[in-house]
């Protein structure tokens, strides 16, 4: 069970976190004028897009990911037995 | 030496940024170009350094303005000078005043639709459903490119349907408050958590009645998961480059 402490502390990463989404992606621009430093690099735009998630759900969905394109890897190197394999998907093309 | 540059307004008390410190704890004053307020702050430096401080001291001041009058606040980051700023507003005056027209009297509000987390029986059903999928059927052909094809359609096709369904979730929220809102932006991600983005601007008079509404909306859709944040300044509202 989440304590009160956790709470408030979960509750202000959220306040934090939208107040990013609003001042870095919004607001008016006075064209080539805005430029911000983050880690020291100079940006002269940032793309960011603010996914508002838990740590954890973050590592299923990236998680279920790489899955998918294990699952999509490993189909396309397991070889195929000789029977069930066609001569080639693009033996109709051929000429 | 720069000039930081948090927001425009129509109107501003001469006390309404008494005591509020700006970016890096500079004064904050006022630049008046005909009838619209400038509101800056000394800035020394290229780059504005992307920190809590720095974020929260851009919202503070927008803030301390949302609560005398609507302002449309710059992005944080704009660095400028004082006859660059007059510039910008004298050449954008129409279009900057027709901007505050807009958002006089209102706040925006935010609303996130984000996928429900999956409970532990829905996520053993799915799995159960991928290990189905992922048996070749006895007379589906097998080649490597075809298995390859079968298996990107079958990515395309969920992504299809996430896509209509962020759709259907957008329509949905779009009409259950329709005619609180004065305006919406309004955004459809569904490759991330985030289904909806979408931001609304209410009248200060008819914030209950927003939130009333929102509420029930959440209420009725129990299979999604609402994040609602706000009284914002008009971000959202403020981003054609006039």
């Amino acid at each position: 069970m989440m304590t009160d402490e956790e709470f408030e502390s979960e509750q202000l990463e959220l306040s934090l976190l939208e107040t990013l989404d609003h001042v870095l992606t919004r607001g008016l621009v006075l064209a080539g004028e805005i430029t911000i430093s983050v880690a020291d690099i100079d940006l002269i735009f940032v793309g960011l897009n603010v996914v508002l998630t838990s740590i954890e759900t973050a590592h299923e969905v990236l998680g279920a990911r790489a899955q998918r394109g294990l699952d999509l890897q490993q189909r396309a190197l397991t070889p195929v037995a000789p029977e069930a394999a066609p001569v080639s998907d693009t033996e109709g093309e051929s000429r | 030496m720069n000039l930081y540059a948090y927001c425009l307004c129509a109107e501003l008390r001469p006390d309404a940024l008494d005591a509020v410190a700006g970016i890096a704890g500079a004064q904050v004053r006022v630049l008046w170009c005909d009838e619209i307020a400038a509101v800056v702050s000394e800035f020394e430096g290229d780059a504005v350094k992307v920190t809590r401080e720095h974020v929260l001291a851009h919202e503070r001041v927008v803030g301390r303005v949302l609560m005398q009058m609507t302002p449309l606040p710059f992005r944080f980051g704009t660095l400028t000078s004082e006859a660059r700023l007059r510039s910008y507003i004298e050449t954008n005056e129409s279009a900057l005043r027709a901007q505050l027209a807009r958002v006089r009297g209102c706040v925006e509000m935010s609303v996130k639709v984000m996928r429900q987390r999956e409970s532990d029986e829905s996520r053993e059903v799915r799995a159960t459903q991928v290990k189905i999928d992922a048996q070749p059927a006895a007379r589906e052909p097998t080649g490597i490119g075809t298995a390859f094809l079968v298996a990107k359609r079958r990515a395309l096709v969920g992504d299809e349907t996430a896509q209509a369904q962020a759709e259907e979730t957008a329509r949905w929220l779009t009409n259950q408050l329709a005619d609180v809102v004065r305006a919406e932006q309004v955004s459809v991600r569904p490759s991330s958590a985030l289904l909806v983005a979408a931001a609304h601007l209410v009248e200060r008079a008819r914030l209950a009645e927003y939130r009333e509404r929102v509420r029930c909306a959440c209420a009725e859709r129990g299979e999604i998961h609402f994040l609602t944040s706000g009284p914002w300044p008009p971000y959202s509202f403020s981003q054609e480059n006039p």
